[in-house]
């Protein structure tokens, strides 16, 4: 049967954080006739296997943080009470289902059309659509958007299928007795950090002696230092030669791995986790039919306004890997709808990938926003002040001393007026304390201007209003 | 023989936050001889019966709701569990107590001469202190800073009313009523019951009008009046006062009991009653009249922008001026007031360090369940400044993400709401107050964003931080 054939504006491929983000404000905002096209669950990697998801389960690790401190303030509570992982994922997944709902109907609210399929492009303006059931749709669309996301990378490693990814982390039935984590960035340390307080033996592969790297040496220092006071177990300078079934133990594996400490050493584990990166999503994509250039790693390339090389075609989100976050996504499709529908007042809409703040919920959370200290030392030489206090939160008060986290915070400011370009949190409470102080940031803040603003107390976020 | 004066460049009467930061920038920046007259412990109220002890007191209170909260995610975690406050207490205690060495600590270190007695003014630039075993000094100084801060008041025309405890006493419960009752709608009457209410004690508030809080934003008053309701404190609402209170038992915590004798007729029986209706001056036994200085209304001492009084040499700051009582208004004041006097000769001093405080834009957050957190005007008040063609709010209501998994009464015991008060074509933020769940580590970078002028689209430039609360400040519609 011949395809469908339809004609729109805005043809938006990948229905995550930038692609619906651009859709409804153009179909909503500006009546641009808009059809999207997502292959698998609306919301993308966020919503289905990313930040929601992580932020849930996070939280379940904070509360059994909580519990576990519990008992220094007096209450009678074993240290760990059972966790039933099961009936938690189950919860989480129905959370992820509504708020799949919840997408559509945003959706349907915007007037914008969406099928679930998978997109080819055909020709720089015309895109083909395959449904589920195998019939198909051409769309002929004056302007395209991909935004079609990424997905996480399994090593070549002899026996790495094994493994499972983040995606994979959050289709866990039942909590791992003994799990091992590659990588360094972020998504590892997220992990290692849920994994532990979930009550696992955790243990942390990384290439180097140090992880999060593009993070600000005090945060590498300190994060790590406490990850290990709190029994995660870090494996420096590693690598991964082999993984096999375990030879005795039903369900198990054996992660054959060297390390600073061992040359040749094997693990027992039940449960092996690969964050090693993760890859654009495009091979399917047709972007060769296109003309659509991209980098030596496969992502999209796209100029400050999203343009691609192609004119009419956009693309923007985790596919150009420029900063891989949900609200830069989002920010940067509102942006660009603006730009295409918006009319002439629009016409230089764009998003400034300049300060943007971000945390990374480790145990503790990790705010950081601008410059690290080594980055601003290059740029602006002796130019340079940094600020830095590290203290314990008076909520760890009645812990002994052992068990007391970290409170560590770096302000980075460069000239006279010393501008802050750089600041970077680490303790309890720095994921809602980040925001507003990004804002002043973003405003140009000096430390003047920091000091200016009286303190709250008692909290642990005053300390950054009087750094000395 | 009339006692030899010991002369110094700066006396500080009051050894609380303001006294405190005041004398350490005087003696430790710039060198001036200072004199610390402390009557009590130092720290002031802020460390004793204030600031330190609610927020450790609070966290007992989040911690206790943190169990609870845990159910929902799959903790097996009994639902009655037992804590032993009165091992809780000793341990806030005991961290109070280090925190009154680590002040002495600092002042020894700073070479300030501190004495524990009870100040009074002799003439303008001298004083007596008279000490604990009778004995007395007296100092003068060119520079004399008072600094008494305040003390929470009892009614004095109810009889009874001194069988009831003040904020001061809240502090020193070891054994937990079963059943409270908290006269005032202030925010320390707020705080406190909503601690007690959360670790489980029958709550009774009394408020004469309909909300508490009145000095908020309307949106505050509403969804935290509202909220204490539905988490079972008991608010009787435009109540008329009472006409005594009668000891029936006495003793502590449970065997404790009183009856409140409305004004109205009916009788309520508590174990523990707590005025929270205000605070006046400590300034009795300073002699004030002997100096002329001024006062106002209340008994607060005037001052002017630079925390001088009307009398020459003589400065105020801090509780005892009613000007703004917070802790760190009072450092600020304080270390203003030192870099003004002292700094000006020396060489860590300039003019480029503050010689006063801007009262304006001060952020505060209220200690309640949730978090309160509020700088700028309210709309009324924004209305009433600017008019209201000239105003904008934005505003938004949601629940947590952290509270997905709870059923729906329990989710509605957990609000979010954020307000964002704007004036004028340039939508100039003029008020913003917030309340939910981490408001209080939420509000400070907002704080700074709102002294440096910022709008409404400086608001929304910032990329947002996902997934947060505080995300949903900067993408308001």
């Amino acid at each position: 049967m011949a395809p469908i054939t339809k004609e729109c504006d805005y043809l938006v491929i990948g229905g995550g954080s930038g692609g619906l983000a651009s859709a409804r404000r153009a179909s909503e905002q500006w009546a641009a006739k808009t059809i999207a096209v997502e292959s698998n669950r609306l919301g993308g990697t966020c919503v289905n296997v990313g930040c929601v998801p992580k932020k849930v389960t996070w939280n379940a690790a904070a509360i059994a943080e909580t519990l576990h401190e519990a008992k220094a303030y007096g209450f009678s509570i074993e240290e760990t009470a059972p966790f039933d992982w099961k009936s938690f994922k189950h919860k989480r997944d129905a959370y992820v289902e509504r708020l799949n709902g919840i997408y559509a109907k945003n959706l349907g609210n915007d007037h914008v059309e969406w099928l679930h399929g998978r997109a080819h492009l055909l020709s720089k303006n015309e895109a083909e659509i395959v449904l589920d059931d195998g019939s198909k749709e051409i769309i002929r669309a004056k302007k395209i958007l991909l935004a079609t996301g990424g997905h996480p990378n399994i090593p070549k490693t002899s026996g790495s299928e094994l493994g499972i990814t983040s995606d994979g982390f959050f289709d866990l039935e039942k909590r791992p007795e003994k799990v091992a984590l590659v990588g360094a960035g972020y998504i590892a340390v997220e992990m290692a950090g849920m994994f532990h307080h979930l009550g696992g033996e955790t243990h942390l592969f990384i290439r180097h002696d140090k992880f999060l790297r593009n993070f600000d040496p005090m945060i590498q220092d300190k994060i790590m230092s406490e990850y290990e006071r709190q029994g995660i177990i870090i494996h420096r300078n590693s690598s991964q030669s082999k993984v096999e079934k375990h030879p005795e133990k039903s369900g198990w594996l054996k992660l054959h791995f060297s390390d600073s400490e061992t040359k040749s050493g094997t693990l027992d584990l039940d449960c092996l986790l690969w964050a090693i990166g993760r890859s654009p999503e495009v091979e399917d994509l047709g972007l060769d039919r296109a003309g659509v250039k991209q980098n030596e790693r496969g992502q999209i390339i796209a100029d400050d306004y999203q343009n691609t090389n192609v004119d009419g075609i956009y693309s923007l989100g985790d596919v150009c890997g420029k900063i891989e976050l949900t609200p830069v996504a989002i920010a940067a499709g509102r942006q660009l709808a603006n730009r295409l529908f918006g009319g002439p007042d629009f016409k230089n809409a764009k998003l400034d990938y300049t300060n943007i703040p971000s945390v990374v919920f480790a145990h503790p959370e990790v705010g950081s926003i601008g410059m690290t200290e080594p980055e601003a030392r290059e740029k602006y030489g002796d130019g340079v002040k940094v600020y830095n206090t590290s203290f314990t939160a008076m909520y760890y008060a009645m812990m002994e001393p052992d068990e007391k986290a970290p409170m560590s915070y770096k302000l980075v400011c460069v000239g006279p007026e010393e501008k802050v370009v750089g600041l970077h949190i680490l303790g309890s409470g720095c994921s809602e304390m980040l925001q507003g102080f990004g804002v002043a940031i973003k405003m140009g803040a000096t430390k003047k201007d920091f000091d200016s603003c009286v303190a709250i107390h008692p909290t642990s976020a005053e300390e950054l209003v009087t750094l000395k | 023989m009339a006692p030899v004066a010991k002369q110094y460049d700066f006396i500080v009467i009051g050894g609380g936050s303001g006294g405190s930061g005041a004398a350490r920038r005087a003696s430790g920046w710039y060198g001036a001889k200072t004199l610390l007259v402390e009557s009590k412990r130092s720290g002031g109220t802020c460390v004793n019966v204030g600031c330190v002890p609610k927020k450790i007191t609070w966290n007992f209170a989040s911690v206790s709701e943190m169990l609870k909260d845990g159910v929902h995610y799959g903790y097996d975690i009994p639902q009655d569990i037992k804590f032993n406050f009165a091992e809780f207490k000793k341990k806030r205690d005991a961290n109070i107590e280090g925190l009154n060495e680590a002040y002495e600590r600092n002042w020894s270190r700073e070479k300030i001469d501190l004495v524990r007695g009870i100040a009074t003014f002799k003439r303008q630039k001298e004083i007596e202190v008279t000490f604990e075993d009778g004995d007395s000094a007296v100092y003068t100084a060119p520079h004399i800073l008072i600094a008494t801060g305040g003390y929470p008041i009892t009614p004095q025309d109810i009889p009874g009313a001194e069988l009831g405890i003040t904020s001061d006493g809240f502090f020193d419960i070891e054994d937990l009523p079963k059943k409270m009752a908290f006269v005032g709608a202030g925010y320390i009457a707020v705080e406190l019951a909503g601690v007690m209410n959360a670790i489980g004690v029958e709550t009774h508030m009394f408020i004469r009008g309909n909300t508490f809080l009145r000095n908020f934003d309307p949106m505050v008053q509403k969804t935290l009046t509202q909220r204490y309701e539905d988490a079972g404190v008991i608010i009787h609402k435009n109540h008329k006062g009472f006409n005594a209170v009668v000891g029936l038992r006495g003793g502590k915590g449970e065997g404790r009991s009183l009856k409140l004798v409305e004004s109205n007729g009916e009788e309520l029986e508590v174990n523990e009653l707590l005025w929270a209706i205000g605070r006046a001056p400590e300034i009795e036994r300073l002699n004030l009249a002997k100096i002329g200085v001024k006062l106002a209304g209340k008994g607060h001492i005037e001052v002017d922008d630079y925390q001088n009084t009307n009398v020459e040499g003589v400065y105020a700051l801090g509780d005892v001026t009613g000007q703004a009582e917070l802790t760190p208004v009072a450092i600020a004041a304080g270390r203003a007031l030192s870099n003004r006097v002292f700094g000006a000769q020396h060489a860590s001093g300039g003019p480029h360090l503050p010689q006063k405080i801007d009262y304006s834009n001060i952020p505060t957050v209220v200690f309640a369940h949730p978090e309160v957190g509020t700088i700028g005007l309210t709309e009324p008040a924004a209305i009433d400044k600017y008019g209201k063609d000239h105003i904008k709010t934005y505003h938004t209501r949601f629940t947590p993400m952290f509270y997905s998994f709870h059923p729906a009464e329990e989710k509605k015991l957990q609000p979010t709401e954020y307000k964002l008060i704007c004036q004028g074509s340039e939508e100039q933020i003029v008020g913003m107050h917030i309340l939910g769940a981490g408001s209080s580590e939420m509000m400070q970078g907002f704080g700074v964003a709102v002294k440096m002028g910022a709008r409404k689209r400086d608001f929304d430039a910032c990329v947002a931080i996902h997934p947060t609360s505080a995300e949903e400040l900067v993408t308001m519609r």
